[in-house]
Parts: structure tokens; C-alpha cells; sequence
């Protein structure tokens, strides 16, 4: 390893980069953007490159906080090329929130240094393993509603996206696992599954995102479940915000469920 | 037959060396040079195949247990074979113990270690 442990290249600014995914209204005669996620991918070439071994690896090496804030640079920094003014997307792990007493603060502040204001943040919540500090984490989301954040819950139906972490976050946003939407429309459980918790987020006064959209067919079935807000391929994979389109215009690929099992 | 193999050493050379003769067989390998980032990667990805330098941490210490026990709660068909420069009688018998198949001892033709990495051969003490 040329520069000292892999931790140490991870949190080197330069060895990050930072993509964009639409979120997409489907609602109404024309889909439109509704904010960008950012994505962090670590060291080009290093298995840390895949974000999903990038935080396992940062958790076990007990510097999730760190990793994350080292993320919310890279992502804001990088963010200041997407076209318009979009609103922007950022994943935190809950227990950054919850045992990061400064997080709050440091995310207004690198927010504010590249010319996001807070109603233009969505705070993504992913996945936690308890035990952790729930007062705290309680604390972090209020500070976070309190100057405009957006509070999203990633990956419900898995894991720890939970009930109890629905009642804890009173979420925005619901974001449901792409392992529930794709094959919807062949599937009835699945559907079933969306219709419910299509209810569930109308009932808390929020929306719900789809994830993993990738065909025309589950597109339309999400659509009439009652969810007005799909992410996936259909409508753009991650991308450096200097190649996302501006402006959003619509579908990038018309894909059937066909072509895709074809392909 | 293409084998999905995890190689974790602190030594580059060795690291590379060993990734790269198996690259050469056609297999398709993953490397550590730490131990948390073995974790993360045996916590998403299948192996056939685990090799594992004890210089990372002391046998005796806790890590390199915990590691041989996460292998084996996730994957009770996975090779894993232990590496080292030296090991004593007692962290040989303690790596089979916690789930080791072999241990092998630094330096060795890559030839055995393939073979018993890949090989029917187990609980192989070289």
C-alpha cells in the first residue's frame, strides 16, 4: 500500500469521487427531476471502491463518522457542477447521527461553503445496527428538520429500515429497496408489498421513492401502487455531475422487461 | 474451473505474487491488506478460497480469531489456509481448532499452495 493503511487513502479528499442518480417524479404528463443522490466511490482500483465495502470496512475499522463526513465533502463539493439548482440527496449512516454530536453543524457549514442552503439537502438514513444512542440520534434529526433538511429512510423493507426506525425518523421520504420493485409487474406479493407501503407513507404524510426502476413495465405498476417518486436505470445510472443532463428530460432509455431479461 | 479466492497479507510482495499466480491460473482474486477490509469483503462477496497471513495479527490476539470465526459462520465449505513466517506448535493447533483447514509455513512452492488451497487435499500441515 504506497500511502500508509487503506483508512488513510480513503480519507485523502482526492482518492473520492462523487456520482449523481436522479430521483424522478413520475406524477403528472412529464417526469421531472425531484433531487439527485449523491454517491461516493473510495480509492479507483482498491476494494473500497464499492461503497458497499467501503463502509462495512469503515465500520469495522471504527470510523464510520469519519468516512461519512469525508463523504459529505466530496459529494457537496463535487455537487456544485450538476445543472440548475437542484436539491441534493447525501447518505448518513444512523449512527453518525447518533454518536457525532458535531455532524449537524458540519454538514450546514461544508453545505453553506459550496452554496447549497439546507432546503436543498435530503438527509438519506441508511442502515444502523443497534445498540446505539437513540436520544442522540433523536437530537441529530431535530437539528436537521429544524434548519430545512429532508430526512429520507434508505432501504426500507430491509434490515434495520424497520418499523421502529419509521416512528424514530418520521421520514419524508420512504425509500424502498429496489429487492421489492423490480419484477413488480409480474409479481403480485411484490405489489402488494408497494400498495402497502404506498398507504403506510400516505398515512405518515410522506413520500415514497422507488428504487431500482429499470423497465417500462415496473415503472407503470409502480406508478399505479400509488408511488409518484422512482429511481433506477430507466432514468439514469450514477454519473459525475459534469455528464448529468441538464435539464432532466425524461426517460434516457425505454426499456421493457423483455429487452432486460434478454440482455 | 474458475475459483473466487481471497488473499490477505500485510506484504505487498507476497500480496502481489500470490494474486498474481493465481490471476494466471484463471482465477479471479480479491486482496487484503488489513484485516477489517478482509471482513468487509468476505461480509459481501463468495469465496472458494480464503489465505490468510497470521502477520497481520497474532493468532493468539482476538482479530485473527474473530476473522477464522466470521469465515466460518458465513461459509462452512470455504479453504482457508493460514500463512506464516513462523508459528509456534500452539497457534498451528489453534488455527486448525478455529477453523483453519491448513497452515502452511513461509517459504513455500505456490504450487502447494494452490494445491491444497484449491485441491481436495485438507487439514494439510505443511
Amino acid at each position: 500500500m504506497p500511502d500508509g493503511s487503506l483508512l488513510e487513502r480513503v480519507l485523502q479528499p482526492a482518492q473520492r469521487q462523487a456520482l449523481f442518480q436522479p430521483v424522478v417524479e413520475i406524477v403528472g404528463p412529464r417526469a421531472s427531476e425531484h433531487y439527485y443522490e449523491g454517491l461516493t466511490r473510495g480509492p479507483q482500483g482498491t476494494s473500497v471502491e464499492s461503497p458497499q465495502i467501503l463502509f462495512e470496512y469503515a465500520r469495522r475499522k471504527r470510523s464510520l463518522a469519519a468516512v461519512d463526513r469525508a463523504c459529505t465533502l466530496t459529494i457537496l463539493d463535487a455537487a456544485r457542477g450538476l445543472p440548475g439548482q437542484p436539491r441534493l440527496g447525501i447518505n448518513v449512516h444512523a449512527p453518525t447521527l447518533a454518536l457525532d454530536p458535531g455532524f449537524v453543524d458540519f454538514l450546514a457549514q461544508t453545505a453553506a461553503q459550496n452554496g447549497f442552503a439546507p432546503g436543498r439537502l435530503v438527509v438519506e438514513i441508511v442502515e444502523h445496527a443497534p445498540p446505539w444512542n437513540a436520544a442522540g440520534f433523536g437530537h441529530a434529526l431535530d437539528a436537521l428538520r429544524a434548519i430545512g433538511v429532508r430526512i429520507a429512510l434508505d432501504d426500507v423493507g430491509l434490515g434495520h429500515s424497520n418499523y421502529m426506525m419509521m416512528l424514530e425518523c418520521r421520514p419524508d421520504y420512504f425509500k424502498i429497496d429496489r429487492h421489492f420493485v423490480a419484477g413488480c409487474h409480474r409479481d403480485f406479493h411484490r405489489r402488494a408489498v408497494l400498495r402497502s407501503v404506498a398507504e403506510l407513507a400516505l398515512q405518515f404524510g410522506s413520500q415514497v421513492i422507488a428504487e431500482g426502476v429499470e423497465t417500462v413495465e415496473d415503472l407503470e405498476t409502480v406508478k399505479a401502487c400509488g408511488i409518484g417518486l422512482v429511481q433506477g436505470w430507466l432514468f439514469g445510472s450514477a454519473r459525475p455531475a459534469r455528464v448529468s443532463k441538464a435539464p432532466f428530460d425524461g426517460p434516457e432509455r425505454i426499456i421493457h422487461s423483455e429487452d432486460r431479461a434478454a440482455s | 474451473m474458475t475459483r473466487s479466492i481471497l488473499v490477505v497479507d500485510d506484504e505487498p510482495a507476497v500480496l502481489v505474487a500470490v494474486a498474481d499466480y493465481f490471476r494466471g491460473q484463471g482465477h479471479v482474486v480479491d486482496v487484503a491488506t488489513e484485516i477489517e477490509e478482509a471482513g468487509a469483503l468476505l461480509a459481501f462477496r463468495r469465496y472458494d478460497a480464503a489465505i490468510l497471513d497470521l502477520r497481520l495479527t497474532s493468532l493468539g490476539g482476538s482479530e485473527g480469531l474473530s476473522l477464522l470465526h466470521e469465515i466460518r459462520e458465513r461459509d462452512a465449505r470455504m479453504t482457508v489456509l493460514v500463512l506464516s513466517a513462523y508459528i509456534s506448535r500452539e497457534a498451528r493447533a489453534q488455527a486448525l481448532e478455529h477453523g483453519a483447514d491448513g497452515v502452511l509455513q513461509k517459504p513455500f512452492p505456490l504450487g502447494d499452495l494452490e494445491r491444497l488451497a484449491l485441491g481436495t487435499e485438507r487439514r494439510a500441515d505443511a
